[in-house]
């Protein structure tokens, strides 16, 4: 790309050909007002904030829509320019309502201090002011629509980086108005992104409505716990109470977005109902007790039933967002007793390749490279209801790439598909083996006789072989798994299709995952398989067969087996008939109460410090951001006493940091092991089975999330695991 | 000698006390500027910051819409708000509105920041607590006072507009 050489406000500056002048004086940290500009978004040049002087021009042009020209000399501050800005602010501020004092962006709101350095301190305007009525966008957001300064950031927020336009701009002049055309809420599982867009008021969190001011509240960076990305988060929050929950930039996973989910969760922690004490079973009624009290009584049953039974009838299921740190800990506990029964995989059919030593988990290339990607295979993939914020990047490279999926559900994708095949779910990796059938027959001399053999009764249609294609002709090309195909019967066929589809086509692949930290929690040994960082264990139960067999003890940590698992009633069954169940939990409702014998109160996500491990491979350490009430305890702090009740060597921690420290340094001795797949057996189309998709659901995924009470509101939380569930048949 | 002379004749004569004595007389017929508190009380200037109150519109709604300021303008961290949702008609307003009288310094920062003449101060300044943390005015409180003042209130800060 050439350079051209520019001046801003007497700085010389080397800028790009055709990027705009705002652009470059962001770089070199010369603040030009806007309100209608955002880095993210296209150039709509409607606010007119950001007006400069550029030499031999008669009159100021928008920073924001003029490409830089060689020799160009910009003034910011010339008179010319602000009285441009000046004019600008009073034409907007003639139909601002003057109610910053009960405007939740007051303090932080873009128009306020700009009007502070261009406003005039009296208006001129003494005609009536225009009022619209507010719309009502659901329960994430709230409106206060006069506030509008119409910079169109929240429409062109949907109709770019969504891709679906649920906002709009009605009428013209002083009638334009910005709603939803006809009534409806904001369905999106990323729309409340729009109320960090909103340079105003008009757009804020219905939540955290009139809760604090913006001068109030702390920030503390942390890592969101709803899917396997880690967006990067601030937690705001207030006498330690959370308030919000923000987005914090960071180009290699969030951008600068964050998922609905991720953002309104908290308020399962701040009006959840909280376990706030201990608590222990007697004679069927709950009694609140002391730590020590409902330590020990964890500690007997435990030794007594893994005692008597040699560890066999004892079972750990972990947590999909329990941090490494908790994961690490509470398997060291089971394996010091000698018991190998733990996992997290509560939504696995396919246990098959559990014998190999995989510590990796996830995606084998950036996140970031998804937007750059020519083609795309989705397999199996809901990425808009699992990873929001990985469709985005999808749908970026849709722009110039193609998008296809193999997909037994209706996926909802927000971006056009080239080729899209609906099999019936039994059907999956058949489908997908056509493909690699198609490539196979494309690339006859790469593939290996055992393949070619595997493949002899694989029959490809066109459909395959166009897929095929673009797989073969792009230059940057990914097969994705998506969560359901992790769920599913034949999942390791799955993964090694993925494989070998990848290699012959010279793509990346990855899977997704459910949860945040299953890549974390598989490092730190939550599997019955194998011990921290892939070391070797006596193969214990898997979490099917937990749940189904009926164990007399388990230990369940921040999960809800009854619920969340594949087999939730057969989990239910179980755990009542159990002689113990040990629940770490942060909330005293549900049917927990019910098959639960003890209740020892955990921190909850913002609540703890910790590391979750994301799908890239990322380790994202986190310090507590708020304290948590009464006498609710860290996890990993739980489980080191546990462990030194037990008499366990090695639980002398006095921080989670010594923790990771612990297993980061295991880890960077034996590396990422990665250990070929084994050729899965040939597969056969005829054979029938069940394979339903049991979707979660959007806003049911993990215990926070079913207790934050704004998203079970929305639309989505009752429709979603309906409309995903229309599995062709 | 002459000196010793000198003090013999005013110790003598009483001189000394003659002259206390004048001054005392002469203070028995001037004005007199002692008050008699609490039957007395001083003039106080419409301005005076005395005890706090929250003042209410005529028809009876508080004015305080919960903005905060006065809570950050505070230079001795006496007022707590909490805000939130009115559940009736979905406005801004206070749950919790406290000041802490022992914290308190009277700069009346809170009177001047205020949008909606919602917290000022009173003319009262005489008042006492006999319970540990009676001291801590709540909104009740508080808006109890503004209505007990309120014409006292709204006559002073009418004077005081034309220099705001």
């Amino acid at each position: 790309m050439g350079k051209v050489n520019i001046e801003i406000d007497g700085k010389k500056l080397v800028a790009d050909v055709g990027s705009m002048i705002i652009e470059v004086a962001d770089d070199a940290d010369i603040y030009i007002p806007r309100f209608c500009y955002h880095k993210k978004l296209s150039v709509a040049a409607n606010c007119r904030m950001c007006m400069v002087d550029v030499s031999n021009l008669p009159k100021a042009v928008p920073a924001c829509a003029t490409p830089v020209a060689d020799g160009m000399v910009i003034q910011t501050q010339t008179p010319k320019a602000v009285d441009a800005q000046k004019s600008v602010m009073e034409f907007l501020l003639i139909n601002h309502p003057l109610d910053c004092p009960v405007c939740d962006q007051g303090g932080e709101c873009e128009l306020q201090d700009l009007s502070v350095g261009y406003g005039e301190d009296v208006s001129r305007y003494v005609e009536g002011k225009r009022v619209v009525k507010d719309k009502d966008l659901g329960p994430l957001i709230s409106t206060d629509m006069t506030r509008c300064i119409h910079c169109t950031r929240c429409v062109r927020f949907g109709q770019e980086i969504v891709g679906i336009r649920e906002m709009g701009a009605t009428g013209r002049g002083e009638h334009v108005e910005i709603g939803t055309y006809i009534e409806s809420t904001m369905d999106s599982e990323v729309s409340a992104n729009i109320i960090d867009l909103c340079p105003v008021g008009a757009l804020t969190a219905k939540p955290s409505r009139y809760k604090a001011r913006a001068w109030e509240l702390r920030e503390s960076p942390s890592i969101a716990a709803h899917d396997c990305l880690g967006s990067n988060v601030n937690v705001h929050h207030r006498r330690g109470e959370i308030i919000r929950v923000v987005p914090r930039e960071n180009e290699a996973i969030n951008e600068v977005w964050l998922s609905d989910r991720d953002r309104f969760s908290y308020q399962a922690l701040t009006d959840g109902k909280r376990l706030l004490q201990p608590k222990i079973k007697k004679n069927g009624q709950w009694e609140s007790c002391d730590w020590q009290t409902a330590l020990n009584f964890a500690m007997t049953e435990m030794k007594r039933i893994i005692g008597a039974s040699n560890g066999d009838n004892f079972g750990a299921i972990i947590g999909n967002n329990s941090t490494t740190e908790e994961s690490y800990l509470a398997q060291k506990i089971l394996r010091g007793l000698g018991c190998n029964n733990i996992d997290f995989r509560t939504r696995r059919r396919d246990f098959s390749a559990d014998d190999k030593g995989n510590v990796r988990s996830g995606l084998n290339f950036p996140l970031q490279d998804l937007e750059h990607m020519d083609a795309t295979l989705l397999v199996a993939g809901d990425l808009r209801h699992e990873q929001p914020l990985a469709t985005l990047r999808v749908r970026k490279s849709t722009g110039f790439g193609k998008a296809m999926a193999i997909n037994p559900f209706d996926g909802e994708y927000n971006f056009r598909l080239s080729h899209e095949i609906q099999p019936e779910p039994h059907l999956l990796a058949n489908e997908f083996a056509c493909v690699l059938s198609a490539v196979a027959a494309k690339k006859d001399d790469a593939i290996s006789a055992e393949i070619k053999e595997w493949l002899s009764g694989v029959e490809h249609n066109k459909v395959h072989s166009e897929m095929a294609d673009e797989l073969i002709a792009g230059e940057q090309t990914c097969i994705l798994l998506g969560v359901y195909a992790q769920e599913h019967p034949q999942a390791e066929t799955i993964n090694w299709l993925g494989e070998q589809v990848a290699k012959l086509t010279d793509s990346k692949w990855g899977y997704m995952t459910q949860g945040c930290n299953a890549a974390g929690n598989k490092l730190a040994g939550a599997v019955p398989n194998q011990s921290e960082v892939g070391g070797r264990a006596t193969l214990g139960k898997n979490a099917k067969q937990m749940l189904n067999e009926g164990l007399k003890g388990y230990l369940i940590h921040n999960c809800e087996p009854d619920v969340e698992s594949l087999w939730s009633e057969q989990a239910l069954e179980n755990f009542n008939n159990a002689e113990c169940v040990i629940a770490l939990t942060s909330y005293d409702d549900g049917r927990m109460l019910d098959y639960a014998n003890v209740m020892l109160p955990i921190a909850g996500n913002f609540e703890t410090s910790g590391t979750f491990i994301n799908i890239e491979g990322i380790w994202q350490s986190f310090a507590a951001a708020v304290a948590a009430p009464g006498d609710v305890r860290p996890a990993w702090k739980i489980l080191r006493v546990l462990g030194n009740l037990f008499e366990l060597n090695g639980f002398d921690y006095e921080s989670s940091i010594q923790i990771r420290d612990e297993l980061r340094e295991k880890y960077e001795v034996s590396g990422d092991k990665k250990v070929s797949r084994k050729m899965p057996e040939v597969l056969c189309s005829s054979e029938k089975f069940e394979a339903p998709r049991e979707s979660l659901g959007l806003y049911r995924v993990d215990p926070m999330v079913r207790r934050a009470e704004a998203l079970q509101k929305t639309p989505k939380a009752s429709t979603h695991p309906i409309s995903i569930s229309r599995v062709k048949t | 000698m002459n000196k010793k002379l000198k003090q013999f004749l005013n110790s003598f004569l009483l001189i000394e006390l003659l002259k206390g004595l004048a001054v005392t007389g002469r203070h028995m017929f001037s004005r007199k500027v002692t008050i008699q508190y609490p039957e007395e009380k001083t003039p106080q200037s419409p301005r005076f910051r005395g005890l706090h109150a929250l003042r209410s519109y005529p028809n009876g709604e508080e004015r305080c819409i919960a903005c905060k300021l006065c809570e950050a303008v505070c230079p001795a961290a006496a007022i707590t708000i909490e805000a939130g949702v009115r559940e009736s008609d979905g406005s801004r307003r206070t749950t919790k509105y406290e000041i802490d009288l022992f914290k308190c310094i009277f700069c009346g920062f809170c009177e001047e920041s205020c949008p909606v003449d919602s917290i000022v101060e009173t003319r009262v300044f005489d008042y006492h607590f006999e319970e540990q943390g009676a001291q801590i005015m709540t909104k009740e409180k508080l808006l109890e006072i503004g209505l007990l003042h309120e014409e006292q209130l709204a006559k002073d800060i009418e004077s005081d507009a034309k220099y705001r």
